[in-house]
């Protein structure tokens, strides 16, 4: 952690990429022609947005979502790992999702859901006092951690340009270059509706091209309304249109408690100011020390650790040893309908993973191995001189061998029942069993 | 947070001769002259630092002293920033939670009173409605005040744009700065904790506060159009970057004195500028505290000490344990030493404009922000309320009114 206050040039190579994004994302917003405003999630007892028509950015947009032919193998859309019919996440159970030119070869990480946080999530930053003494006494008390990006480990600062990357990653849609984006573009069908909206030599410029497609995914995301549907059993609770069930509501209690669960603590469960519905999610960095996941074929490679914000995936946090082993805290809406938790895939039920939050240290050889000499290797996915980045200081991590454990078995159904509130009503019946 | 600070409460009694002073008592140099007032907090840095030869805020170090006066012996009241801000506007010390920024909006649980009935004793963040303070005084004379807050509102599900506060007993989720997103483009660099209007419910439960503590860049050049839009007294939060208590800022701005600078390079000559200001204006730029101290790394982590440095005869107050105070923290493997050694402010130093200061004034007199509560007090003619009744904290005077 005393790494990550010795930065001062690198975070000023941030501050600059920072003000070149904003700046970037300042323009995006209003490059497009818009014809309406982007869905409003934020209004007050709002359940469903207003029907709207999408700008011809969105347009379009939402027709490259969903068009295979813009991968190598012709089968892989955006909406194949990012279903709509599953909160715009995965459709099934696997850990990671299976792509590449032959449908051959594994990501690396669980695919999030794209509900409900791309128009809020803030660029990746750390906030950091100016005063050096104050800088150190944030650090000792844990305060400001990183925050932002769009992905677990917040590279990407904007919808659009987190698009190009699967299109050429080549365990995903696995283009070898915007070339082959552009050609597969040009004849596609909505290639005149492309030239149209922007520009009629654009699909003679890869570059622009991969920026364009970005562009126009961007807007779908942000304009569609079934990214923000805001329809879920917990969304008609707060507007006093149902009750919560005895179950349901214990496990809020539970989920809020700050002594208890203090799931609330990063997965914000309050109404905003204005009386919008919360997201469930901080956008913070947070280390859990989940358990290596042999599901993963990268994890079969020694000294292969997925170490989120320091990497290897991202680059520019290399050198911040402190932030090792921190991926993005996710929203939890539609959480009950998943079939794979947490970044690498590592749990498949919503049981398990709440089991872990709460056992991980009264019963850690329940979540991980034996090493060399005997004992339990706790937090095994991170290399041992890094250990110290998981978070023990906040509930319920804070605890050891021995000890009671936050929640029993009925706590945790009870949870179970609160987080299911949270599916939204296109998503019920998708439950985790049935994906599996 | 509050183990820090959870070394008990002791209450101690202070006998004061000048309690309950008159209003005629409470005379200024230029009381009757001054009407308008202008209170800018910046955040965070070292007397040494932001008026030293190499300072990154030259704006404020060089033109602004040359165009008034320099307090050099200008303190803070506490660490780490919200009992700052109290003390500013109420006069009163600080609690175990206040010191701590209220990282939770508690309401203040009274179990007493001490000092001529005039601090409570007890712990919490939010003092009840008996706890009086600056705007009630002022409005109890038919005086005008406002609270101008850099970026409030700027994310509406964070907070209002009038009044921004979290809801009672609630985490306070403006403690950390929100960076720009799509939703909002501009970020939310607003922190309650800088905002001490929402820490007394004589004023936050009063409709005054949602006309009154408002977003600053969509209302104090509008209101300084004329005097007769222009409040008596106005408090100025600016964002947590544009006070340069980031650095780098979350919105990619620099931060630190630079942005500090920068903010007042912009909004200085609108206010001097204006009609009220021109008129009868003084402008108080101040910091909330400095962190003079130390820090030692070691093989096992690190010590960090704040001096906590007092001026003025500055007094503890009933509600805070005795000093040094010492926590010991784990962090994985590293375990940081947090010892806070007394529990002042600092040396800060304040700058300060108006037509009654001759430029270039330069004063070495201890001050503090009891000082300036009582010294804005006097100017106004108003009884002294909570620490700026003791007459140690002394009163902005004929080293600083240097132009009449």
């Amino acid at each position: 952690m005393l790494n990550s206050i010795h930065s001062e040039n690198h975070s000023a190579k941030k501050s600059t990429f920072l003000a070149v994004l904003l700046s970037s994302l300042v323009s995006m917003l209003s490059l497009v022609g818009c014809t309406s405003k982007p869905a409003k999630p934020h209004a007050a007892n709002t359940v469903k947005p207003a029907i709207h028509e999408l700008s011809p950015a969105a347009s379009l947009g939402r027709k490259i979502f969903f068009d295979p032919t813009l991968s190598a193998s012709g089968r892989i859309a955006c909406a194949t790992c990012h279903d709509p019919a599953h909160a715009y996440g995965p459709p099934n159970a696997l850990a990671a999702q299976i792509g590449g030119r032959n449908l051959d070869r594994q990501g690396a990480r669980a695919v999030p859901s794209l509900r409900y946080t791309l128009l809020h999530v803030p660029l990746w930053h750390q906030e950091r006092a100016a005063s050096r003494m104050e800088r150190f006494e944030e650090l000792a008390k844990s305060d400001n951690p990183p925050t932002g990006g769009l992905g677990w480990d917040g590279r990407f600062n904007t919808p659009a340009a987190q698009a190009a990357f699967p299109l050429l990653n080549p365990d995903e849609m696995a283009n070898v270059d915007a070339e082959h984006v552009a050609a597969a573009v040009r004849k596609a069908p909505y290639a005149t509706e492309f030239r149209r909206v922007f520009g009629e030599y654009v699909l003679d410029d890869p570059q622009k091209t991969l920026a364009a497609v970005g562009t126009a995914v961007e807007r779908f995301q942000f304009e569609d309304p079934s990214f923000y549907p805001f329809n879920s059993r917990f969304d008609q609770w707060l507007d006093g249109r149902i009750n919560l069930t005895d179950a349901e509501q214990r496990g809020l209690a539970l989920f809020n408690d700050p002594a208890r669960g203090n799931c609330a603590s990063c997965h914000l469960s309050q109404r905003g100011a204005d009386g919008s519905h919360p997201i469930f999610t901080d956008f913070q960095f947070e280390a859990l020390g989940v358990p290596r996941n042999p599901e993963l074929k990268a994890n079969q490679k020694a000294g292969y650790y997925d170490m989120g914000l320091c990497g290897p995936a991202r680059s520019d946090q290399r050198g911040e040893r402190g932030f090792c082993g921190m991926f993005r805290t996710p929203t939890l809406r539609n959480v009950a309908t998943r079939g794979a938790f947490f970044h690498n895939g590592r749990f498949h039920s919503l049981h398990e993973a709440l089991e872990f939050y709460v056992e991980r240290d009264t019963n850690p050889e329940k979540w991980y191995g034996k090493g060399a000499s005997g004992r339990v290797e706790k937090f095994d996915d991170i290399p041992k001189a890094l250990r110290g980045n998981v978070d023990v200081v906040d509930e319920p991590l804070t605890r050891h061998p021995g000890q009671a454990s936050a929640w029993n078995a009925r706590d945790i159904d009870d949870i179970v029942a609160f987080l299911n509130t949270l599916t939204d009503a296109d998503t019920k019946g998708s439950t985790t069993q049935e994906l599996r | 947070m509050a183990v820090l600070m959870a070394a008990g409460i002791g209450v101690t009694i202070v006998a004061c001769s000048d309690n309950g002073s008159s209003a005629s008592q409470n005379a200024s140099l230029v009381s009757g002259k001054v009407k308008h007032v202008w209170v800018i907090t910046l955040e965070n840095e070292n007397y040494s630092t932001t008026f030293g030869a190499s300072t990154p805020s030259p704006y404020l170090a060089k033109t602004l002293t040359s165009q008034g006066a320099l307090l050099s012996g200008y303190y803070g009241t506490g660490h780490v920033s919200l009992d700052n801000y109290v003390s500013m506007l109420s006069g009163q010390p600080g609690t175990p939670q206040t010191v701590s920024d209220c990282t939770t909006y508690t309401d203040f649980k009274q179990t007493g009173t001490t000092f001529q009935d005039q601090l409570p004793v007890g712990t919490g963040c939010v003092y009840p409605s008996n706890v009086k303070t600056l705007p009630d005084q002022l409005k109890a004379k038919s005086l005008t005040w406002k609270g101008y807050m850099g970026d409030m509102g700027n994310d509406p599900a964070r907070e209002s744009a009038t009044c921004g506060h979290p809801a009672l007993n609630a985490v306070d989720l403006t403690q950390t700065a929100e960076a720009p997103s799509a939703a909002v483009p501009l970020g939310d660099q607003y922190a309650t904790r800088h905002n001490p209007f929402m820490y007394f419910h004589s004023i936050i439960d009063s409709p005054d506060c949602q006309s009154n503590v408002v977003n600053l860049d969509s209302n104090l050049q509008n209101d300084l159009a004329s005097i007769s839009t222009t409040a008596n007294f106005n408090f100025i939060t600016p964002s947590l970057c544009d006070d340069g208590h980031d650095a780098p800022c979350v919105d990619g701005r620099p931060g630190g004195l630079v942005s500090a600078d920068a903010f007042l390079q912009k909004w200085i000559p609108i206010i001097t500028a204006s009609p009220a200001y021109k008129a009868d204006g003084l402008i108080i730029i101040n910091f909330d505290e400095s962190t003079y101290g130390s820090v030692v790394p070691s093989s096992t982590g690190v010590t960090i000490t704040f001096n906590g440095g007092i001026c003025c005869g500055q007094l503890p107050g009933p509600n805070l344990g005795s000093y040094p105070q010492t926590s010991t923290i784990a962090m994985g493997s590293a375990k940081y030493v947090l010892t806070y050694a007394n529990y002042g402010g600092d040396n800060t130093g304040a700058v300060l404009l108006s037509p009654f200061i001759k430029p270039g004034t330069v004063t070495t007199t201890g001050y503090n922000h009891y000082s300036m509560l009582r010294s804005i007090e006097d100017i106004f003619g108003l009884d002294h309320i909570g620490y700026a009744q003791e007459p140690g904290v002394g009163t902005f005077g004929a080293d600083v009114f240097t132009g009449l």
